[in-house]
This record gives C-alpha cells, structure tokens and sequence, in this order.
C-alpha cells in the first residue's frame, strides 16, 4: 500500500500549501456558505429570492473587500483569501458569489484604487458591512464585447457632470444604493471622449433601476438596468486621475480573478454530488459507479478539478506577490469556467433523469455556469485576448473581409484589445 | 469567571476519510475543530459575555493543531494553552484525562467544559475521567448551562428525558452539540487571534512523560477490526390490507416481541 493516502477532493493537495490565515478565512467562508446559504439555495433559485439579510450576514462575517486595507473597513487579507471565498460561496450558487464578486472587485476595489481619500472614507466601510450595496455599470444593451464603443456619456457642468445613458446586464443594480459608472466625457477640454469613472448615488434626480426579469440563470441574484436621464453626478463623485479603458478594465480582471475561484467550486460541487450519486444508484444490479463509462468520467472530473485548483492557486500566489498579469487571469478565467461548464454538463447526464430536478442542485449550477462562462469576457473573447498575446496581431475586429455596409468602420479599440 | 475549555483537534468528516489497517487515517490535510469542541466554546463564550469573565482553550496536539487553538481564539476565547505532543498515536481517552489534568492542577477555574465527545473516536470517556481527577462535581451530555449565584446549572440530556443538575463550582461539564450553534468566526475575529496570548506547554513541564503515560496510563489495545456489517434487507408484504395487518401485528408479537 502507498505510503500516503490520496485525497479524492484535493489530488494534488493543493489545500496544504496555503498559509494559516487562508485556511482559516477559507474554513470561515465554507462554515458560512454550507450552513447559511446551501439550504435556501434550491428555493432561491426557483422563485428568483435574492434574501436581503445575505449581504448583512456577509458584512458581520467581514466577507465583502477582503483585500481592502483595515482602515477603510476591510481587513487587507490576501488575493488568495478573496479567491477561496470565492470558492466556498459558488460551491452553493454563483449568484451569491456574483454578489459577493460585484461588491467587493467592481465597487470596493475601484474606490480604493481610483477614489479620493474622502470618497474611500465615505463609501468603503459601508460598503464592507453591507450598510450600502453596490454595482457597476459598464456594459450598454448594444454594447458587451466591445464596451470601448459606448454611448452613455457624461457632460461636463458646473460643479459636475451629467449623465446620459443606458447600462444593461447590471448585477446588483436593482437593490444598489450606488452605481460605478462608466461613461464618455463630453464638452470636457482635453478629456473629450475620454472613459472616465463616477460614483453615483440611487436618489439622484433621472436615475432609475429596473429589474430584468425571467433570467434562466443566476436567478438568486439581482440583475437589471441603469437608467441615467440628466443625471447630475458632482465633482465629488468622480474618479479624478483614472482615464480610458484602463479603469473598468482594472476592476474587471479584479473580477475575473474571483470567478476562476468560484467556478472551481461550482465545478467540485458538481463532481461531489455526481460521485455520490453513482455511488447509491443502482441500475442493473450494480451502482452506476461499477460502470466503466462513469469511472472515467469521475477520473476526468478529478482531473480538471486538480488543474484548476493548482492554476487558481498559483494565480492567487502571482497576485499576492504582485506579479501577476491580465492576460493570466484572461487564460484563468476562461480555462476554469469552460470546464466547470463542461463538468456540470457531465455530472447532469450522469445524474439522469434525477438531475433535471432542482433537489439535486447540478442543473442549477449549469444553468448559473452558462452565464459565468458568458459575462465578464466570453470564453471567446479571453481566446483572443490570448491569441492576441501569442501572435501579436488582434483579430477582434475582422480584417480583408470587411461587409461594404459596416458603418462606422470596425476600429480596433476594444476593452480587451485597449493595454493596460 | 475564568471558564477553562479543553478543545480537540479532528479531521474533518466532510473531508474523503480513509480508514488504514483499523484506525482513522490522521493524514489528510483538512484538520479541524472538533464539532462537541466547538459547542463548548460557544457556551462559554455566552458565558462569560453575561456574567463577565474569560475564556482559556487547552488543546492537547501536535504543532499544526495550533491553527485549531487559533479558531477557538477567533471565536472569541481569551488566551490558549497548547501542550505540545507531535506523536499522539497510541494515546487514548485515558491519556487525554490524564495529561489535562496535569495541566489543569496548576491552573485556576471556574468550571472546565469539554465535548462530550470527539468526532475522531466519538469515544466520550475523557471528560468524565478528568473530573474524577480533579475531583470535581461532574454532569455529561450538557444541552442547556447557566449560572447563578457561583453555581452552575446544567440541563443535561439523560436517557429517557432532560434533567436539570446543579453543580457548586469549580465544576465539569460535557458539552452536547445540540447546545448551540457555535459562531462562525469573522475575517476580524481571525486576524485578531493572531495577537492573543497561546502559552506552549510540554509534557515535562507538567511532570509527565510520553513513555510514562502510554506505560502506565494507556488502557486502550487495539485486538482487531472489522468494516461496519451492511444492513440487512427489511421485509415487504404485499396483498390484502386487512390480511397484511394481522400477519404484521403477528410477526411483530410472536418474532419481534416488540408489542
């Protein structure tokens, strides 16, 4: 018999390298996940409940802005924390983790490294403890992959701006108390056209938030528009140095980085309950599990999972030690949330019939994983961010093959093809 | 009030477990707070925030179950005290009893809880035999604790119903998890527990010695084991319901003599 024993959750026993701190937040955030939000999770899903004690609940825990520096109300824990307690909330659903993600990585993580001191002071500390909740408005009903053609601007006035527009697939923003909005500068002098960031409050005069309703996934989770029609943001409540792509983009990759984590827990959630399912059910006079077919099927669940959790593990290393790069968590991101669709896919079949009913929770993970794969960077889009990287030409906008009718002219400018 | 509880590290049952020639395999790498453990903490903690006071955890481990002392601290408890034992193989309930009371002879208490059990053997015997060792009044299998006037008031859960037993303090309690809900420590209540006082204390500290306590106070010998017998099929009857019901009232008089 070997030496030592192997752990059919955690191959490579990736667990074992992370510091005393992470294991402990980690432990923190599964206590948490497994007792409080696992058991209301297959009727939150059904009847679209989005239980407004979860962002309080979350707050006392001190799960929202992990990274965030103490003195603004976070508790400047590490990127490998945020990432496990990605992890541990989308082992239930990841609209729970596309809350968790919003709050923390595309409103928290904009303010504490674009805002003012008095914008951090004013927003963070309750934004960690839920007392205020946020979103972030970047992409328009006509523009997603392309989100460097945006048409919401933002009109320079006296003592402010105003703002004119419309943002769509906007998580959070029917319960937000503030959006992150991005919009063109216009009458601006030297900022003319220019992307720049606000921080816009709920009550403004023109502001509105409607719900977008029969979402097929991630439907425990808020999603909807903003509305801007004259809205007046003043000068207070602008980013002041950040300009171009290169701002929502920062918040994106912050973004993306927890969705590698949370896949990977959908994904292992979704083997675990395959694996026991086989175990118990018996067909033929055996268990499922005693057939060839679904042996390999488990072994290359496992397998995945293991490449994930090291890749998650390692980029959460790169980002603690600073050295990370958008393009690793591009390749990270689209990597993990391709096979934890694949995965979820597989466990629905091998659950049969079984496995159409929410009870069993694996069709609802992947209904979530259709968007997760989607948003923040289609799993295409990463493709030719990477293949970008890797040949040095961009094949976002098509070339020699241009349709005569195409107005205005493709232009390369795209958020992923923009450097950062 | 200073109430001193005595927490045990396990491997998390949640975690893939491996049973090796008879015993838990100790090697995978998710080790935990023991669940009874936990509870113990929780009530102390309510404890002392009504009626004042601290809370001392005591863990009996290895070097890396001081991550267990530091949950236990993020929890809310005041200080730990680690007795460093890198080699717990061989060791067993009696050992426990024998190497926490050694400790707990040169400390001060109220009362010490413990679990009533752990979930690594779910043996349950260490908490009785520390308090014939200490001497101390003793009531198992606690789902209720309260104070008053420098007495301790246990509802206990007993076979056949809950009992209340009143205990003159210093005292003994057995914690069952149905007691409570242990809390959940904040990101805070972790980072804090880095800054609080855990006191490492050895075996010869306490006048003890590895070889002692297993020559002389181990009693435990493991002869042999067998996996869990599987479970017999149940009896199905079909047919008339009227003619079902006497075959099973039957059954159940003459072959079962249940009725």
């Amino acid at each position: 018999m070997a030496k030592n024993s192997f752990n059919t959750d955690d191959a490579c026993l990736f667990e074992s390298m992370l510091g005393e701190d992470d294991r402990m937040i980690m432990e923190t955030a599964r206590d948490y996940a497994q007792s409080r939000l696992e058991p209301r999770a297959c009727e939150a899903n059904q009847d679209e409940i989005f239980d407004m004690n979860i962002p309080k609940e979350m707050g006392e825990l001190n799960l929202l802005g992990v990274v965030v520096p103490e003195e603004y109300g976070g508790i400047g824990a590490s990127y490998t924390a945020y990432g496990l307690i990605a992890r541990e909330i989308e082992r239930v659903d990841s609209a729970y983790r596309s809350f968790l993600s919003v709050q923390s990585s595309l409103v928290m993580h904009p303010i504490n490294v674009f805002g003012t001191e008095e914008q951090k002071r004013k927003y963070l500390p309750k934004l960690a403890t839920a007392e205020l909740i946020g979103c972030f408005g970047l992409t328009e009903p006509d523009h997603g992959s392309d989100p460097g053609s945006m048409v919401t601007t933002a009109t320079k006035t006296n003592g402010g701006w105003v703002l004119n527009g419309a943002k769509m697939w906007i998580t959070n923003s029917p319960i937000a108390d503030i959006a992150i909005v991005w919009a063109k500068a216009k009458n601006a002098g030297s900022d003319d056209g220019k992307i720049m960031g606000f921080i816009v409050e709920r009550d403004s005069d023109g502001y509105s938030a409607p719900t977008t309703h029969n979402k097929m996934s991630l439907r425990a989770s808020f999603t909807g528009e903003l509305i801007f029609d004259d809205v007046f943001v003043p000068d207070a409540n602008v980013f002041p140095t950040v300009r171009g792509l290169k701002g929502p983009f920062t918040c994106l990759n912050s973004a993306r980085y927890g969705i590698v984590w949370g896949s990977l827990g959908a994904a292992e959630n979704c083997y675990h309950r395959a694996r026991q399912y086989v175990m118990e059910r018996k067909q033929f006079g055996y268990p499922l599990a005693a057939n060839q077919l679904i042996q390999t099927k488990l072994a290359n669940m496992l397998t995945d999972i293991t490449q994930m959790q090291l890749l998650s593990w390692r980029l959460g290393n790169l980002k603690d030690q600073g050295q990370d790069h958008p393009s690793m968590t591009s390749l990270a991101k689209r990597n993990n949330c391709g096979r934890a669709l694949d995965i979820a896919r597989v466990a629905r079949d091998m659950l049969g019939g079984n496995g159409i009913t929410g009870e069993y929770r694996v069709i609802h993970h992947v209904v979530n994983l259709e968007s997760v794969n989607t948003y923040e960077g289609t799993y295409d889009i990463h493709g030719l961010i990477l293949g970008r990287d890797i040949t040095g030409i961009q094949a976002f906008t098509p070339r020699g093959n241009d349709l005569p009718a195409a107005k205005p002219e493709p232009v390369a400018q795209t958020l992923e093809a923009t450097e950062v | 009030m200073k109430i001193s509880v005595c927490i045990k590290q396990v491997p998390d049952v949640s975690a893939p477990i491996t049973i090796k020639d008879g015993t838990l395999s100790q090697d995978s790498d998710r080790m935990v707070l023991d669940a009874y453990s936990a509870s113990a903490v929780e009530e102390a903690l309510v404890l002392t925030g009504a009626h004042g006071g601290e809370v001392e955890v005591v863990l009996v481990g290895p070097d890396k179950a001081k991550e267990t002392i530091r949950k236990a601290l993020a929890m809310g408890a005041a200080s730990g005290v680690h007795i460093h034992v890198e080699d717990m193989s061989g060791l067993d309930s009696a050992a426990f009893a024998e190497i926490l009371a050694a400790w707990h002879k040169q400390s001060s208490y109220d009362a010490v809880l413990t679990g009533k059990q752990s979930q690594d053997t779910d043996a349950g015997l260490t908490g009785g035999m520390l308090a014939w060792k200490l001497d101390l009044p003793y009531c198992a299998n606690a789902v209720g604790l309260t104070y008053e006037g420098g007495k301790f008031l246990v509802k206990r859960q007993g076979d056949t119903g809950q009992e209340m037993v009143e205990l003159e303090s210093p005292c003994l309690v057995t914690c069952s998890n149905d007691m409570n809900d242990p809390r959940i420590p904040s990101l805070k209540g972790i980072m804090q527990s880095k800054k609080k006082p855990v006191k490492t204390v050895t075996l010869d500290d306490l006048g003890l010695s590895l070889d002692g306590v297993k020559g002389g106070v181990v009693k435990t010998e493991g002869k042999g084991f067998k996996d869990v017998p599987g479970r017999e099929p149940g009896k199905k009857f079909e047919g008339d319901p009227a003619e079902l019901v006497s075959q099973l009232v039957n059954l159940l008089d003459n072959e079962a003599k249940v009725l």
